[in-house]
């Protein structure tokens, strides 16, 4: 194992911790804000990127046009599941919603396989070589998977911090009584909120399909690497996200060479595990108050 | 005409229904004149391209055998439902086809996945299952000989590879393997059959499904320059590792299950990436009068060329071992002597068949038979499995060429 092995190991395991980031960031926003885990995320994921297939289905080989599709998409679907199911469970316990997320989650995959099937799909973009630094390699694909998951996180932030509807969101996520005392209207928080998942979900299905294949499992496969991101970093924060997206993406690839790769998916969760008897409430978790 | 529903109609529906659910029952122990096979084919899931294709072999067979006076005295009867290829689903429908349907055989089993969910079922129930499935497994659990393999298990499809490999002169072979029975038999069955001719596998890797990348697994395979890497994959992974390796720029060349190299992953990742690949699977034994039998009935019902289906020539073949046990082991024999007959009728010393009316005839004059069988010459070992002979596809400009037939 040399050096440049391990750099192409760090390369990979970002990589992945990004594209993980994605949905887990979805994940966070709604447990902070509407407050339950969402389960039907990765099935948002699922059909935007089967909405992006089905851009490029009509005959264009435009990736842009594909991932607007996507985006359009995923936004549409959460809200609609948003106003359909989530809005009626508001004020009940949590695992109603999660209950009803699970629920979300069959019916959307169970509408897909009905009508295109269970047969793979891949996207349309012409493979090109990595470029090679004296062994170090660097896909372009995956330099733009990496740069448009920045660039949404990005914007995540600025929304959440530079604009007022973001405000009104860790308001609310902050405490959502005072929030009501203050004026602020949850519903139109709320479909901002569940607009945004759609779009990161969107996004993050968008950039597994270019990366790897679409098929109808594949958004709930993710489900889990992203639940466990989440508790990482800290339940509830963007930051935590993607920091414990990309921590446990680096720790599964290093561990390759000493565990081999059947056992990555196990250190991921090993450090998991060691993360909560140090810090129960993650990386940047608040401490949970009884109210 | 309105008649209110008096108490004593209630009743006389109660016994009605009373004595309809023991019908059954009565109507089986009058029916011994049928022999009841229940089908389990992949209608629908990854086995559609083939499954209805399968059903529609077994349903001309059965016609065929029935035509020809049924056997062992019997009409044989179907029962057909659908594996979904899914486990669970199969599970559902075998529970269906053995408590309601009564069935005494359950046929055209497809994943590895779906006959080891349903052998619990068939084994406890004491009958027959036929599958098409490649898992070493499946021998080892089937401990009352109770289960018949119609395609090569994944062991001898690494024999296969390595017979390939050595003719090709490859010398620092690698190994790839979807972490399943199936994937890892593939492997291992490369790495004892390459040992055996005193070759070194350079690297293996195990992988897991589901990943968004591969880079890390061919990235450690690639490290030992192997000059060709031999997987036991399927068509999703297959597309992943492809892709990233073809965009890493090393070259090496590969050997996979025809199940993984098929059209759709020359679809998936394009001509340029595949070109040269080797796609090896089980080829019928196109050569033997059964395969021409099999293939004008399966022609004529499923309009389709025999050849474009070959687990449609195994469910054909299993009705008719099933058929010439029948005939083997006379009237009213019992599942367990009809099971013990099948080697009997298809293994060698005996006159060689290839229809059902040539064996029931020898049969009549008490003489050992043989059935050479359209998918494979059929011949059982211990563990009820067969030994097909495996065609090596070569793609070429996007096309897979057969160059060559293996025998192991």
């Amino acid at each position: 194992m040399t050096f440049i092995d391990v750099v192409n190991l760090l390369i990979n395991g970002c990589i992945e911790g990004l594209l993980i980031a994605l949905p887990t960031l979805a994940l966070t926003l709604v447990m902070g804000i509407a407050r339950f885990p969402n389960a039907a995320t990765g099935d948002y994921m699922t059909l935007s990127a089967y909405a992006g297939i089905g851009v490029q289905a009509l005959g264009t080989t435009s990736i842009l046009l594909a991932g607007l599709g996507a985006i359009a998409a995923g936004a549409a679907l959460s809200i609609v599941f948003y106003l359909w199911v989530f809005r009626a469970l508001r004020g009940r316990a949590p695992v109603a919603s999660l209950v009803a997320s699970i629920g979300v989650a069959f019916f959307a995959r169970s509408m897909l396989t009905l009508f295109v099937g269970h047969d793979q799909h891949t996207f349309a973009i012409p493979l090109v070589r990595a470029w090679n630094f004296g062994g170090i390699r660097l896909l372009p694909t995956d330099l733009y998977v990496a740069a448009v998951a920045l660039l949404a996180m990005l914007l995540l932030f600025a929304m959440l911090h530079l604009t007022p509807i973001g405000r009104q969101m860790r308001a609310i996520a902050d405490n959502p009584d005072l929030a009501r005392a203050c004026g602020i209207r949850s519903g139109r928080v709320l479909l901002a909120l569940w607009a945004t998942v759609g779009v990161l979900c969107a996004l993050g299905g968008m950039m597994f399909g270019i990366k790897a294949v679409v098929s109808p499992e594949f958004g709930w496969e993710l489900l889990i690497p992203a639940f466990a991101a989440m508790i990482v970093g800290g339940i509830g924060s963007p930051v935590g996200a993607v920091v414990g997206a990309v921590l446990l993406g680096v720790a599964s690839e290093l561990s390759v060479p000493i565990v081999g790769p059947s056992y990555k998916i196990a250190v991921a969760f090993g450090l998991l595990l060691l993360v909560l008897l140090v810090r129960p409430r993650g990386l940047f978790g608040r401490a949970l108050v009884a109210r | 005409m309105s008649s209110p529903i008096t108490r004593r109609d209630v009743l006389l529906a109660g016994a009605g229904l009373a004595a309809a659910s023991t019908l059954p029952r009565v109507a089986f122990a009058q029916d011994a004149g049928t022999f009841r096979i229940g089908t389990l084919c992949p209608i629908t899931g990854a086995g559609s391209p083939f499954g209805s294709g399968m059903q529609k072999s077994i349903e001309a067979i059965v016609a065929e055998v029935n035509a020809a006076g049924g056997a062992g005295g019997r009409k044989l009867e179907l029962f057909n439902e659908d594996s979904q290829t899914k486990p669970d689903a199969a599970v559902l429908a075998a529970k269906k086809l053995i408590e309601v349907n009564k069935v005494q055989a359950i046929l055209g089993t497809w994943s590895s996945g779906v006959t080891l969910a349903v052998m619990p079922l068939t084994e406890a129930a004491g009958i027959i299952e036929m599958n098409c499935s490649g898992a070493p497994s499946i021998s080892t659990l089937d401990t009352k000989d109770l289960v018949w393999r119609f395609q090569a298990t994944n062991d001898r499809f690494g024999q296969a590879f390595a017979v390939i490999a050595e003719k090709r002169g490859y010398k620092r072979p690698a190994t790839m393997a979807f972490n399943n029975a199936s994937g890892i038999g593939n492997a291992e069955g490369f790495k004892k059959a390459w040992e055996k001719k005193g070759g070194k596998v350079v690297a293996g890797v195990v992988y897991e499904p589901n990943r968004p990348s591969y880079r890390t697994e061919l990235q450690q395979v690639l490290a030992q320059k192997p000059d060709v890497i031999v997987t036991g994959s399927y068509l999703p992974d297959s597309t992943i590792i492809l892709r990233e390796w073809y965009q890493s720029g090393q070259p090496t060349q590969w050997i996979m299950p025809g199940w993984a190299a098929n059209p759709d992953l020359v679809k998936a990742v394009g001509n340029e990436v595949v070109e040269g690949l080797i796609s090896v699977d089980s080829v019928s034994n196109e050569n033997a009068q059964s395969y021409k039998a099999y293939g004008a009935a399966y022609q004529k019902a499923a309009g389709k060329e025999g050849s474009t289906n070959v687990y449609a020539a195994m469910t054909w073949d299993m009705v008719m071992c099933l058929a010439l046990a029948m005939e083997a082991a006379g009237r009213g024999a019992t599942v367990a002597q009809i099971n013990a007959k099948i080697r009997d009728v298809a293994n060698p010393e005996g006159t060689k068949v290839y229809t059902f009316a040539e064996g029931k005839k020898l049969l009549g004059e008490k003489k050992k038979i043989n059935y050479e069988g359209a998918s494979s010459r059929l011949d059982f070992d211990q563990y009820g499995d067969v030994t097909p002979d495996f065609g090596m596809f070569v793609i070429e400009k996007g096309v897979l060429v057969r160059r060559d037939v293996i025998s192991i």
